[in-house]
């Protein structure tokens, strides 16, 4: 090993956006990621979760929601009031078809992938058919007041639950009329403070299960319209929930960064009596976990503090390996800065800006391990403001530190610098 | 009935009256495990260190069978789906600190003593601890903890089931397992570790696909966990001292029942779910109510973790006085093996963390009427001890000792000794308080009256401030005693014996016996007191004379303890020698000891003290003259509380097949046991007390009313029928004609009630010439309602009784 300076470099100021949205790709091997920025990032769990693509976020694209639908395609939906197609292969949005009926809360596709309902701000589900090609708007189920925070499919398509402030409803698909709605606060403190139900998932026996800002994660009959669990898991609000394709584990994320796994559990050993039991409690968050799904042999969670957590099932992991492994990502799986070696600069990447360091240099030698007074403070040059609404893709600066480039979805812009900080643009 | 296993015994206790109903002894050692025989909830199986089970009637004391196994029993579980056979912990052979589980058959046999010999292994490995296995739902499994790992069998697959958790301590988690419980009607095990976390496990018929959730609210170990019957709360406990409830497994909704006293050690819930049971370290077991509130608290002798006060006799009640819970003085009553009151020294609360320092009592005194008690309370710092002395005045209204004076850092250094002049009648102007310290000096301290200069409050007040400082040669002063008649103090300095004044405070005389330092003094009683008895720490007994100044007399002895008798000359010595303790028992006026009771027991005894009985015991023989108005008490290092019982073998009335000539009366070890499922069920490690070979005096004046309480209700005639048995019993023996007619009326009529009018006779047949008017009027009655019926006859006749006992 040669010597080497090591610079300490403690001006990034990189604020990495939270993890909005999960989506696991059904039968299949990808997750799709959504960031508060509005950046959609796809990981591919066969190829040791690698991260796949990104799809740069833009200004007016906040996405609140995303789901797989007739295969392999990603679709989602946000407060802008569109829902967007993604071209996997080029890495941008598609198309977009507005949903009519304001801010877009949440979208789900039903089993076969046939078909996306989304749950609005006005208080309407709407049902879009997937054609090649886009979508197209198919019909208006029942709306009521309030925002319907929370959507799900029945998995044989008959039913769609959706939830609201204080109140989910079970509606039929094919009448589009409300068959059940249920007040969830029934039976809460005196205190009057609306009881938001986060998530909501819709199982095949006719169970709903409901996550609410008290904490509590619900089990309901709903023809019966009657409350048959009710598990407390915390203290505040629970916000994203998620169902293994088997019914049978749950997994939940709190606002305080913990996520639970609830299990069906047969009560006695061989009976047929079985009960949803609060398992395992993991606290590898330290924000919101808003967002959870479940795979067949993982917990997956994303929280505002950026991090993914990958958290494998041990008794479902055949072998030991690659799987097995708890993993975290913790830091953007993307190349954010560049360096100019011979100019001694720095290049970093931020969502709408680039800004430009030279760095801090010493005169003096020293032993391994030393900290070297500098004799140059680093230096900040130059921030680069990006324009219009599109988020920065990928940048550049070369070796010599005259030239700089960064792209965004549909534009490449190249720079020209001069030491003493003049920018030069050229197509 | 709450049954519990108490050394050698298994107690029975009444859950309403908190009363000892009943002593069952018969096993030769400790009785480790006791459970309802679930077939019967009349029977109870106990099993011992003896090797054997015993099957028990506790409903009368009366041992039905013995089965012996034939190695050391460790613990005992009994199942209802079983038949005739129980499960026992015992130690593997060849293999030391390795137990397992074994079923044995009881054999069905006529006799009274069977042999059980038929064993099966269902578990290796287990813990030697009672706790650390239960059996699950309907007897379908069995589980055991050790260490870090579990294992759970099932009786009808055969399979078995081991789990086992990281080892490492990260985070200052420590996974080891303390105990274990199962879930009554589902398949759900609870674990507590020794972090305080608990887990709940389910699904453990997969090999892996097995998973828990975690409850945790202990910041320190889980001592015992307990299901309520229906399952749907789990009860816990640990050093906090208070009871954790936590419903539905959920960790959101729990209850606590904070301020127990002392750590938790056992829970049991009794068997209808009305009540639950903690048994805590000091001894105590607490009943608690479903709805979590406390109901009521058996309390015997307090284990406290140092008895630094020594034993002292009250004065006032005769109990006995030494360190009770943490910063507190109890009051132990010997005679009904219960604490009177406990009193708060320190006034402090107690937090409960290992190292952290606590102040307690370290020395205590009462005076000669028990009017002012003093206390030396200290806060252990290595350097600069923190010390209080702190003096107490009984009042009579409120029947307590009041805080009268606290001074503060008496002695730059630690007490060693504090002794109160006792002057008899004399009392309040000649109270004198000395304390000896280890800065050399041993101060006295008077009371001093107050008055009070404003008018309001004219009444003096008193209070207690130092009078004088002695020291001798800058030695450390190390003991004190005062004479009998309170003229003479004797102050021991490390070698010497420094003899004073106690008027004018002047240096009489010294002794000195080197090598060695004084370990303990003492002044001869009555006859001889004009003796000075000291004891060194090499080993030597010397006995002065204060009128010739001169050693009268010097023996080899290695004395620990150097007793007075204060109502006798009597002075006892215990020694320690080659790993055993001998008492000596001697007079001052002559070297020969006259009572010598060698190998007392195994452990070292750190103090002794006389308790003055009631009366004085008669039948002592010859040996035990000295006995006669004093018992004599020891407590060993691992805080047993020995008594010397005069009585012969045969006398005493226990059937037990262990009965040394000393008495083991307190086994506070800490071992105990799970019990019956019954009603009350419970585990304790408690106190019997060498009571029963006293007492019944109180009892045999009132038969009748014994008899009427102790006789099933449904065998009892009418309530009307019974009152004047009841009155007349009460009567003094004037009545006890008419009591004797009723008595007969009684036989004639039921047969049931034979045992109570027998009981009436026996004391009836004193008096004839008193009653002869109530005879009479017996008869005329009888004339009178010949045609009335037989009962109305008897209310009749029973009305004139009670007439004629106004």
């Amino acid at each position: 090993m040669g010597e080497f300076e090591v610079h300490r470099v403690r001006f990034f100021g990189l604020v990495p956006a939270g993890v909005r949205c999960l989506a696991c790709q059904p039968r299949g091997s990808r997750l799709a990621l959504a960031r508060t920025d509005g950046a959609v990032e796809v990981y591919n769990f066969a190829a040791n979760y690698y991260q796949e693509k990104v799809i740069p976020g833009h200004d007016a694209r906040a996405v609140e929601s995303l789901c797989w639908a007739a295969g392999d395609r990603l679709f989602g939906a946000g407060l802008g009031g569109d829902i967007t197609e993604y071209d996997l292969s080029r890495l941008s949005a598609a198309r977009a078809a507005d949903g009519a009926g304001g801010p877009i809360w949440s979208m789900a596709a039903n089993g076969t992938g046939t078909q996306l309902a989304i749950g609005c701000e006005d208080g309407s589900v709407k049902i879009f058919q997937v054609v090649p090609g886009g979508i197209q708007f198919e019909r208006n189920l029942d709306r009521r007041k309030g925002r319907v925070l929370c959507l799900s499919w029945h998995p044989s398509d008959t039913h769609i639950a959706a939830g609201s402030i204080d109140v989910f409803r079970v509606i039929d698909v094919a009448s589009g009329q409300t068959v059940q709605r249920i007040m969830v606060n029934y039976h809460v403190e005196k205190v009057k403070r609306e009881c938001v139900v986060w998530a909501i998932a819709l199982l095949s026996r006719g169970t709903v299960v409901t996550a609410d800002s008290f904490g509590r994660v619900q089990f309901w009959d709903w023809q019966q319209g009657t409350l048959s669990e009710s598990h407390t898991v915390s203290t505040s609000a629970v916000l994203s929930l998620a169902v293994a394709e088997k019914e049978d584990s749950i997994v939940v994320g709190t606002s305080t960064g913990a996520t639970y796994q609830l299990q069906l559990l047969p009560v006695k050993l061989g009976g047929s009596e079985k009960r949803w039991v609060r398992t395992k409690p993991f606290q590898h968050h330290s924000h919101d976990v808003r967002a959870v799904a479940h795979s067949p042999t993982a917990l997956i969670s994303g929280g505002l503090d950026a991090q993914l957590v990958i958290r494998p099932l041990m008794e479902k992991v055949q072998k030991k390996g690659y799987d097995a492994v708890l993993r975290k990502f913790t830091f953007p799986h993307r190349r954010l800065v560049s360096c100019a070696r011979k100019a001694r600069l720095l290049l970093f990447q931020f969502s709408q800006h680039l800004e430009l360091w030279r760095l801090g240099s010493t005169k003096e030698t020293g032993k391994d391990g030393e900290v070297l007074p500098l004799c140059r403070m680093p230096e900040h040059l130059v921030q680069l403001k990006s324009k219009g609404p599109e988020h920065i893709y990928c940048s550049c600066v070369s070796p010599c530190g005259t030239w700089l480039g960064y792209s965004t979805t549909s534009r490449f812009h190249l720079y020209r610098v001069r030491c003493d900080g003049i920018s030069l643009r050229k197509v | 009935y709450l049954l519990c296993a108490s050394g050698d015994f298994v107690k029975v206790y009444s859950v309403a009256t908190e009363e000892t109903l009943r002593l069952m002894g018969g096993h030769a050692d400790l009785v480790t495990g006791i459970q309802l025989n679930p077939h019967n909830h009349m029977q109870l199986y106990s099993s011992s260190l003896d090797g054997s089970i015993k099957l028990w009637d506790f409903m009368d004391g009366i041992p039905i069978k013995t089965f012996t196994v034939g190695c050391n029993l460790l613990a005992l579980y009994t199942l209802a789906s079983a038949e005739d056979s129980v499960f026992v912990v015992i130690p593997k052979k060849g293999e030391r600190d390795t137990y397992q589980l074994v079923s044995v058959k009881l054999t069905k046999g006529a006799g009274q003593d069977l042999e059980a010999k038929e064993l099966s292994v269902v578990l290796d490995g287990v813990g030697a601890s009672p706790k650390q296995i239960a059996f699950g739902r309907e007897g379908e499994y069995v589980v055991s903890v050790k260490e870090v790992n579990l294992q759970v069998y099932f009786f009808k697959r055969k399979l078995l089931n081991r789990f086992s958790l990281r080892a490492a301590k990260t985070k200052g988690g420590d996974n080891q397992f303390s105990c274990v419980a199962c879930h009554p009607t589902e398949d759900c095990i609870a674990t507590g570790h020794a972090d305080g976390k608990i887990r709940l496990w389910r699904n453990f018929h997969h090999r892996k696909e097995y998973t828990y959730s975690t409850l945790h609210w202990h910041h320190d170990i889980v001592m015992d966990l307990a299901f309520s019957v229906e399952g749907t709360r789990l009860l816990s406990g640990g050093v906090e001292s208070v009871l954790v409830q936590w419903h539905n497994e959920s960790s959101c909704q729990k209850d606590f029942l904070p301020r127990l006293g002392s750590p938790i050690e056992y829970i049991t819930m009794s068997s209808d779910g009305a009540l639950c049971c903690t048994l805590h370290t000091d001894n105590r077991i607490t009943i608690i109510n479903s709805n979590l509130r406390f109901s009521r608290s058996i309390q015997g002798l307090i284990k406290s973790r140092d008895v630094k006060t020594g034993l002292v006799v009250d004065p006032r009640t005769k109990a006995l006085v030494m360190n009770g819970e943490p910063g507190h003085l109890q009051f132990y009553c010997l005679q009904s093996d219960q604490q009177l009151f406990s009193l708060d020294i320190v006034q402090r609360q107690y937090i409960h963390e290992a190292g952290l320092k606590q102040s307690d009592l370290v020395k205590v005194a009462f005076s000669a009427q028990g009017t002012w008690l003093a206390t030396v309370e200290e806060r252990e710092e290595v350097t600069d001890p923190e010390l209080e002395l702190k003096l107490w005045f009984y009042e009579e209204e409120t029947q307590s000792f009041k805080l009268n004076t606290r001074i503060n850092t008496p002695h730059d250094n630690h007490i060693t000794d504090m002794c109160f002049r006792d002057m008899g009648e004399l009392e309040d102007d000649s109270l004198i308080l000395v304390t000896t310290g280890r800065d050399c000096v041993f101060k006295v301290w008077v009371m001093v009256e107050d008055t009070d200069p404003e008018g309001k409050y004219a009444q003096q007040s008193v209070s207690w401030s130092c009078d004088f400082v002695g020291s001798y040669h800058n030695y450390q002063a190390t003991n004190c005693c005062f004479s009998e008649d309170g003229s003479l103090l004797a102050v021991s300095f490390e070698e010497t014996v420094t003899v004073w004044d106690s008027v004018t405070w002047d240096l009489k005389c010294t002794f000195c016996h080197p090598p060695g330092n004084i370990r303990n003094i003492c002044f001869g009683r009555l006859t001889c007191s004009k003796y000075l008895i000291g004891a060194t720490d090499y080993g030597f007994l010397c006995c002065w004379n204060l009128l010739t100044c001169a050693l009268e007399w010097s023996a080899h002895l290695n004395v620990v303890v150097l007793q007075p008798d204060p109502l006798s000359e009597h002075i006892a010595a215990v020694s320690w020698l080659s790993k055993e303790s001998s008492l000596f028992v001697f007079k001052p006026n002559e070297p020969r000891p006259i009572y010598i009771q060698r190998n007392l027991c195994k452990e070292k005894i750190l103090l002794a003290a006389f308790v003055p009985r009631d009366e004085p015991e008669t039948t002592g023989s010859e040996k035990h003259l000295w006995l006669r108005k004093s018992q004599l008490l020891f407590l060993t290092d691992t805080q047993e509380l020995m008594t010397l019982s005069t009585k012969p073998l045969e006398e005493r009335l226990t059937a037990s097949s262990k009965q040394l000539a000393v008495e083991e009366s307190l086994p506070v070890t800490p071992f105990s046991l799970l019990l019956g499922k019954h009603r009350r069920q419970q585990s304790q490690e408690d106190t019997d007390l060498g009571k029963l070979v006293v007492h019944n005096k109180h009892e045999q004046a009132s038969p009748a009313v014994k008899e009427l309480l102790h006789t099933p209700a449904h065998v009892l005639p009418s309530a009307s029928f019974l009152c004047p048995i009841f009155i007349n019993s009460l009567l003094i023996s004037k009545e006890n004609k008419s009591a004797e007619e009723v008595a007969d009326e009684v036989e004639m009529e039921s047969e049931k009630t034979e045992d109570d009018s027998d009981e009436e006779r026996d004391i009836t047949e004193m008096e004839q010439e008193d009653t002869s008017h109530i005879e009479l009027l017996g008869e005329m009655t009888c004339k009178l309602s010949k045609s009335q019926e037989k009962e109305l006859r008897k209310i009749r006749k029973m009305d004139y009784s009670w007439i004629s006992a106004f």
